[in-house]
């Protein structure tokens, strides 16, 4: 994890638990995919901080896989962060044939949450350590075979990590 | 509680073959049940491991293959957890003989993988992934290993050539088991001058496409005694099993955190430590993942998981002297996802009963499985087995 950060995490949401009782769990809450996805369509990555241990939950989730606790807190990630692992799919699922090879990364935000993603570059122009920038792209920009989507991800982006 | 035996097993041809799963499953039962009373009269119970019904449109694998056996009007269940399923079967088949639900119980693992090509495979295996961020970036089963490879080797001393060492020795283990679908031994230039599938991972890295079916009978001691006329049964000591992350960017890149507290469960249960483990087949289903499970299995120290695949002799010390993946491994041996862990405990059995021919590891008589699914350790089922 770098020092610098230019979009330092925030958190979002005062409270220290997430959702515990069943009317909580919403679409409209980012502790759901739909909820999630719909604030990634407005340019916010969101996740899961765990108010006890600090783990990073990505997308958010009710409870911490890092020590059990349910007071997790609903927190807005910064966009930038570095490569720490990375590959290439020669041979991608048969919706992706298009993009392939496709460039993977596990990227650590400077926040310290983790995901998955494609990295707008080749193999070659990838390495360790690299700094990336999560961009947001609508689905239909991005030419992934529409059966691939479930009914219910039709509107949800596709993030993608570009070099900076 | 009752001690449970594996006292039978039994496995189909291993490759592209011209059989459907349900009749790979007949092979593999006709083996077990060799000499033997029909099933009907000797198990009671059944567990199926079968990845995925999107190879051959079929789920109900439970009804379907004890109606194959004879079964009648008798629990029969599939399990699912990838490529751990097999060894869930078998899990699931131990605990009710040691609980005393069943007598004796069937554990088995089907896979028909080569049903829809290279691409059915790719689709069908991709579902054990992440969905909402990992597989919508098109991720593989290779790219995700590719991804724990390419840390592992950043982290520690470990190169593309000790990973392609673990490949020539499991390739060279399966020259002699005739239940390989590999037997035949390759040279570490032609590991390393093979294709890329998924950098660092390279064609010998990653195990095959496979189809196969296993099956085990699982028994209580009276089962047992009645109906072997030799003292050749193994024990199944110990059993631990556990689940960690499942997206690939949550988990730890270089320790096997699951698979390391499945394993030290099932020494646990058994009263064994590592160094007792004479034999192990831990699920290589890519390269790396035997050097991350050698440590996780604590035969190896942290990060130095590769040098298991030297001979004990030539071990440093703070290695202990097991023998990884006699059968050839996943790589070698071959990798129906359903039927690996099963595969796994039949090369045990052979090891621990003497009738591992020439692959016979001397004075063998403790074994460790570890069968995993999903990515690495997402779900680990550890087994430690010993000779009677």
């Amino acid at each position: 994890m770098t020092e610098e950060s230019d979009s330092p995490m925030t958190d979002t949401d005062s409270t220290t638990t997430g959702p515990l009782v069943p009317e909580d769990i919403t679409a409209d809450s980012p502790f759901t995919l739909p909820g999630f996805f719909a604030a990634l369509a407005e340019g916010r990555l969101v996740a899961a901080r765990c108010t006890e241990c600090d783990t990073h939950l990505l997308p958010p989730r009710p409870a911490c896989y890092g020590c059990g606790s349910r007071a997790v807190t609903l927190s807005e990630q910064p966009r930038t962060g570095e490569v720490i692992s990375y590959t290439s799919v020669n041979r991608p699922p048969s919706a992706f044939d298009h993009l392939a090879p496709i460039t993977v990364a596990v990227v650590e935000l400077d926040s310290s949450a983790r995901l998955t993603g494609r990295v707008d570059a080749s193999l070659e122009d990838v390495t360790i350590g690299d700094r990336v920038e999560l961009q947001v792209r609508d689905p239909e920009t991005v030419d992934i075979d529409p059966d691939f989507g479930l009914s219910y991800e039709e509107e949800w982006p596709i993030h993608v990590f570009e070099l900076i | 509680m009752s001690t449970a035996h594996l006292i039978a097993v039994g496995s189909s041809p291993l490759g592209k073959t011209d059989l459907p799963g349900r009749d790979l499953f007949s092979k593999a039962l006709a083996e077990a049940f060799e000499g033997l009373p029909d099933p009907a009269d000797v198990v009671d119970g059944l567990y199926v491991g079968a990845q995925s019904e999107r190879y051959e449109n079929q789920i109900m694998q439970g009804t379907l293959m004890a109606e194959w056996a004879g079964l009648r009007n008798v629990p029969a269940e599939r399990v699912e957890a990838c490529a751990a399923a097999g060894a869930l079967a078998l899990k699931n088949a131990v605990r009710d003989v040691r609980a005393g639900v069943h007598d004796a119980v069937l554990a088995c693992g089907v896979e028909k993988m080569t049903a829809g090509g290279t691409e059915g495979a790719t689709n069908a295996l991709g579902a054990a992934f992440e969905r909402a961020l990992e597989q919508r970036s098109g991720i593989t089963a290779p790219a995700t290993y590719a991804l724990l490879a390419r840390r592992y080797l950043h982290e520690t001393d470990a190169t593309e050539r000790d990973l392609a060492k673990i490949a020539v020795k499991n390739h060279q283990n399966a020259v002699a088991n005739p239940r390989a679908m590999f037997q035949q031994a390759v040279d570490i230039e032609t590991a390393m001058d093979a294709p890329d599938v998924a950098p660092p991972l390279k064609l010998y890295d990653c195990a095959p496409v496979t189809d196969g079916a296993a099956a085990v009978v699982v028994a209580n001691d009276e089962v047992a005694a009645d109906l072997q006329s030799r003292p050749d049964t193994v024990r199944v000591a110990g059993v631990g099993s556990a689940a960690n992350n499942l997206a690939v960017a949550e988990r730890d890149l270089t320790f096997v955190e699951g698979a390391n507290v499945a394993a030290s469960t099932a020494y646990e249960d058994a009263g064994v430590d590592a160094a007792d483990i004479d034999v192990a087949e831990v699920h290589d289903a890519f390269t790396v993942c035997e050097a991350l499970l050698a440590e996780a299995a604590e035969f190896a120290p942290k990060g130095r998981g590769i040098e298991t695949v030297e001979d004990p002799e030539d071990r440093s010390a703070g290695w202990t002297d097991v023998q990884i993946n006699t059968s050839g491994g996943l790589k070698a041996r071959g990798h129906p996802i359903g039927a690996t862990g099963l595969l796994q405990a039949v090369e045990a059995y052979e090891q621990l009963t003497g009738r591992a021919g020439e692959r016979q590891v001397a004075d063998a008589d403790t074994a460790l499985l570890i069968n995993e699914g999903g990515v690495a350790d997402a779900h680990t089922v550890a087994h430690v087995l010993t000779a009677q």
